[in-house]
């Protein structure tokens, strides 16, 4: 085992994000340990987060060497939707990067395996764009037996590394954060006839289009339904002199689309990263993304068009 | 307490109602003073009005029917702003707060209903940015002194002033005259200071200064009831916190409470907490 180099050529200044899926237990210490243990001997700060299986596995092992992690948590009790379990993870961050030149993380998100957890993939595939410059190794854990194939498809298209056996490599089926959202995102149908369209020139005016539909959709979630578009409206104001407001409901789904012919989303992926703490950042499409249940982006130089998915539950 | 009402005629008024009233020229404030002076002596209430020149409001009153008696009788009262306010450094928003009151209680005594005051106010308005603090501040006083006094107040406001000096003014009534409809009210009536209605971009700067304004005056802490506001935005949170922290440097420690569900996501992306939520 002295040729496996846990984290190959990784100097410590940027973003490694690697995905391992393992299965047997041994397949799992033979990649965690090494991986720990070379954090530790260069003196980073080593963080893990997993499962109840991963952390007894590990703990066995490591013995003494455990209470020299930074942190040793369970995965379990994370998950509070994307957005929220994405805004605590980058507070963390925030705060070790405040006080440490460069660390490595093994974390297992066990609630890849719910199915409202599965939109973590899609934070996966951003972070490595809103994350690339921050200085450390997240070695993230997959447990072949607990994930389905779909989400073990996307793991391994969100994550630029995989194991090589004994060095991470290129992962082939990586995608570009982007087009992975697009390919998760729902498709992009035409927009039913039945849909109720309005050009608006204000936010307010939009609020009440807006409202009126959510009201007669599901009156409980109306306040959800009007921040969210609210904001959308608001983006496209500034780049366009009106903006088109549409709703429509499909099984108990209602839609709302805000179109504007400005010039385009400059990134899409920016409803999935954080704001950064500063008062001043945008922090509208983040918010419309996280109250919404799902979007959907259609974005050409002619124009952009935003859909906001609400069920009803 | 209701959500801020938009004011399409200066009349319907009653004891309470602070209204915010801007005019384009002497004939549109005259459209505006006559009805609501001749509402208020059908209704017994002593009467006030203040403008920038004693004589010139003399000639704005010709139209109010039985002007010379309410004049000889008393019943209404004719000032020059400099008169009533004072000029320069010489206003005191607590001081002119006081001489209402007071105002309110001896009309009281002559058996009037209340008192009822139309006030042109711009003058305050052009000292400077020092002044529309003051001004801002004395708004805010008046407001929630005329929550519980039997007192009506139309407060003029010249339109030329701008959007940068009339948002922050407007603001601070709980009737409005301006824009095309009222969509928030910074309160002082009741326990603390209370936000109504609607808070969007549009209203974030107006409200960042209002806020900062009427919250600064003295140290220790200062609650804001988001009780009943029923829309708050990013850009009205962000205004939020950028008050918070100007009012932190002068000592002051704004506590946000009873944010509904929403406004709290948006209060939650700069780090505020909103209170006990409420349920929307």
């Amino acid at each position: 085992m002295s040729d496996v180099r846990p984290t190959g050529d990784w100097d410590g200044t940027a973003l490694a994000h690697e995905a391992f899926v393992f299965g047997a237990d041994q397949e799992l210490v033979d990649r965690v340990v090494p991986f720990v243990l070379e954090g530790l001997s260069r003196g980073e700060p080593v963080l893990v987060v997993a499962g109840e299986r991963v952390r007894s596995l590990l703990a066995g092992e490591l013995g003494p060497d455990l209470d020299r992690l930074t942190a040793f948590t369970a995965a379990e009790t994370w998950w509070r939707g994307g957005h929220r379990t994405l805004h605590a993870y980058d507070r963390d961050l925030r705060a070790l990067q405040a006080v440490a030149p460069t660390w490595r993380l093994a974390a297992e998100p066990t609630w890849l395996a719910r199915d409202d957890g599965r939109e973590w993939s899609r934070f996966e595939a951003v972070a490595n764009r809103c994350y690339a410059a921050l200085p450390y190794y997240s070695l993230c854990l997959h447990d072949r037996e607990r994930l389905p194939e779909p989400v073990l498809d996307a793991v391994a298209r969100t994550h630029p590394l995989t194991w090589g056996g004994s060095a991470p490599v290129p992962a082939p089926a990586y995608e570009d954060p982007e087009r992975f959202l697009r390919s998760v995102h729902p498709a992009w149908d035409r927009r039913p006839a039945r849909a109720a369209v309005a050009a608006l020139t204000t936010p307010r005016e939009a609020r009440r289009a807006v409202s009126a539909a959510a009201l007669d959709w599901w009156p409980a979630r109306v306040g959800e339904v009007v921040q969210a578009a609210h904001e959308l409206v608001l983006n496209a104001l500034r780049v366009a002199p009106f903006v088109e407001v549409s709703s429509w409901t499909d099984e108990g789904t209602l839609v709302v689309e805000v179109a504007d012919s400005g010039p385009g989303l400059p990134d899409e992926t920016l409803g999935y990263v954080p704001p950064p703490t500063k008062p001043d950042s945008p922090r509208g499409m983040w918010l419309a993304w996280s109250l919404a249940d799902d979007v959907a982006v259609d974005s050409h130089p002619a124009g952009t068009a935003v859909r906001l998915f609400f069920h009803h539950r | 307490m209701t959500a801020p009402r938009r004011l399409d005629a200066p009349t319907g008024l009653q004891s309470g109602d602070h209204a915010c009233w801007t005019f384009a020229d002497a004939a549109d404030l005259s459209a505006a003073v006559l009805p609501f002076l001749d509402e208020g002596r059908r209704l017994g209430e002593q009467l006030l009005l203040i403008g920038a020149s004693r004589p010139e409001l003399l000639r704005v009153l010709a139209p109010l029917p039985g002007r010379d008696e309410l004049l000889a009788d008393g019943q209404l009262q004719v000032h020059g702003t400099d008169a009533v306010y004072g000029s320069g450094d010489r206003f005191s928003p607590e001081d002119q707060v006081a001489a209402y009151r007071t105002l309110v209680a001896e009309a009281r005594q002559r058996g009037r209903t209340g008192l009822r005051v139309a006030a042109d106010v711009t003058p305050r308005a052009r000292h400077g940015a020092g002044a529309r603090r003051q001004l801002h501040v004395y708004e805010h006083l008046a407001d929630a002194m005329m929550g519980a006094a039997p007192m009506t107040a139309l407060c003029l406001y010249d339109a030329a002033l701008g959007d940068d000096v009339l948002g922050p003014v407007t603001l601070l009534h709980p009737d409005q005259h301006s824009g095309s409809e009222a969509l928030a009210h910074l309160s002082g009536r009741g326990l603390s200071l209370s936000l109504h209605g609607e808070v969007d971009v549009t209203l974030a700067d107006d409200l960042l200064r209002a806020l900062v304004d009427v919250a600064c005056d003295a140290p220790g802490e200062v609650v804001l009831d988001l009780s009943a506001l029923r829309f708050l935005d990013v850009a009205g949170a962000r205004a939020l916190a950028r008050a918070t922290r100007l009012l932190r440097g002068a000592d002051v420690h704004l506590r946000l409470v009873g944010a509904p569900r929403t406004a709290a996501r948006c209060l939650a992306l700069f780090g505020l907490g909103g209170g006990d939520v409420v349920p929307e």
